[in-house]
């Protein structure tokens, strides 16, 4: 594998920095949240790699489950972020973390001990990266589709309230804003998949190729990441759609906007 | 009113809630329609929407002797029916919002036409819009209607046209299964048929929020105006 240097890297960030000034010339005001953001991520990865070649080297399963633990909270954090109106005494995150973690981790230590099968099943050189992929695409997916939700609420409270005085029930009341919810969380997912392999080579399948992986085999792996992921994504979304519409009504049915609040 | 009942079809004790000046206590026989009066801003909306339970609210509050609390939300609100002054409608079309469509007769009383039926809603003006959902609600057979401001958007023929429908749904009889909502006593409409001994006297009522004072003297006699004020006396 041919390396790259960390001259290379920072010659590439000029990039980046270049591409600010142009933004920020055509009246972008968030340069700032750009670079912010591409620092962060230098930082964050750097630190991974470290991290994860020690863990790897160290052999005690308590620093995988504490990295999983720090990923599926920075998850929950993300995605309560993301969120216009948000859930008060940290609901929002609860129900992101909560749905995150549930689906993405059944599916990991399913797809660990029956499919992959290292050994241990708790290998970190197959957990972390296939833990990453799945909350990566989750927690984008539950943050769009919560965003939907209680925007909607709030914007089309009138509409609620109508079936609810009809005498629907409250889950009734949701249907309509539950639909577009799910369906803004699952276009980017269906997109991602209709274009894998003739519009985009997906990261994964790329890395390992780079890494000089037969490409049969790469391509094996990333349709499983692939499945995993479309499946998190949708069921972790319907869970926090799910959770988050109960939590806007009271024992009464009644709808609690109160519950929420502008960020 | 003609009949003396032993209890009120419908009691209030003690509501108040959020934008109330003052505890209402009041008890409405079958058949009897209450005018609400008071200037804006004395929570007269609240008011109905407290009884209908849609929002958080004190005191108690009775349909046939049955407490709003003892009763399933969604039970209760089919009974006792909130129509906002503002109507909300979330298919893309009218009739997709019926559970059972209204009559061409019905239609016609209130000056709407049946092709009405298959437009969208937003097509439709505030005024007939009103009337529709007037109708979506009365589909449902409620024996209580809270009527926030329902006819504000309409001229005076037309009020006086959905005023007459709904004196006439006071006193239409209903199926007495009906009366206590979809998990009333089937028995009675397996056993009877179409007989009228299954048709017990109207068991409804109307409370009714109007700022036009001509409305409200043609709907009730003074003493059954609820006078909602700023300060409490």
């Amino acid at each position: 594998m041919i390396t790259i240097s960390y001259w290379d890297l920072l010659t590439l960030s000029s990039l980046v920095f270049l591409l600010g000034g142009a933004l920020w010339l055509n009246g972008f005001s968030k340069v700032g949240g750009l670079y912010w953001a591409t620092l962060r991520m230098v930082v964050q990865l750097l630190f991974m790699g470290v991290w994860l070649s020690w863990v790897f080297h160290s052999d005690n399963p308590i620093w995988v489950i504490l990295i999983g633990f720090v990923m599926l909270v920075a998850g929950g954090y993300e995605i309560s972020k993301r969120q216009q109106y948000r859930f008060k005494k940290m609901h929002s995150f609860l129900i992101g973390l909560l749905s995150l973690s549930f689906i993405s981790l059944i599916l990991l230590i399913g797809v660990l001990v029956f499919i992959i099968q290292p050994d241990p099943w708790h290998q970190p050189q197959y957990l972390i990266p296939l833990l990453g992929m799945l909350l990566g695409n989750s927690m984008t997916a539950i943050g769009l589709g919560l965003d939907t939700l209680t925007r909607n609420a709030v914007q089309l409270k009138h509409k609620i309230e109508a079936q609810l005085a009809l005498g629907k029930t409250a889950k009734e009341s949701m249907q309509f804003i539950k639909e577009q919810s799910l369906h803004s969380a699952m276009i980017p997912i269906i997109n991602m998949l209709v274009a894998a392999g003739i519009i985009s080579l997906p990261g994964m399948m790329t890395g390992q190729i780079l890494a000089g992986a037969d490409p049969v085999e790469a391509v094996k792996y990333q349709i499983m990441v692939m499945l995993l992921i479309a499946t998190s994504t949708g069921a972790g979304t319907l869970l926090a759609v799910q959770l988050a519409s109960r939590r806007l009504f009271d024992e009464r049915q009644r709808l609690q906007l109160s519950q929420l609040e502008k960020v | 009113m003609s009949q003396v009942e032993s209890s009120a079809l419908f009691n209030i004790k003690n509501v108040m809630a959020q934008g109330m000046c003052a505890p209402v206590n009041v008890s409405i026989s079958a058949g009897q329609t209450w005018m609400v009066v008071g200037s804006s801003g004395t929570g007269k909306s609240q008011f109905l929407k407290s009884l209908a339970d849609l929002i958080v609210h004190q005191g108690e509050v009775f349909l046939n002797g049955v407490n709003q609390q003892a009763m399933l939300p969604e039970q209760w609100r089919r009974q006792v029916m909130y129509f906002p002054a503002e109507t909300a409608w979330w298919q893309d079309s009218i009739v997709a919002h019926f559970d059972t469509l209204p009559d061409q007769a019905m239609l016609q009383s209130i000056g709407l036409p049946w092709s009405i039926l298959q437009k969208n809603p937003d097509e439709c003006s505030s005024g007939e819009k009103q009337r529709l959902a007037l109708l979506r609600g009365l589909s449902y057979q409620p024996s209580i209607l809270l009527l926030d401001e329902i006819t504000a958007n309409l001229d005076v023929e037309a009020s006086i046209r959905v005023e007459e429908l709904l004196q006439n749904y006071l006193k239409t009889p209903v199926l007495s299964a009906q009366i206590w909502g979809g998990q009333g006593d089937l028995s009675l409409l397996k056993r009877g048929g179409s007989g009228v001994e299954n048709l017990s006297p109207p068991q409804k009522a109307i409370i009714w929020v109007s700022h036009d004072v001509a409305q409200r003297k043609r709907m009730a006699p003074v003493v059954q105006h609820l006078v909602f004020k700023t300060e409490v006396s």
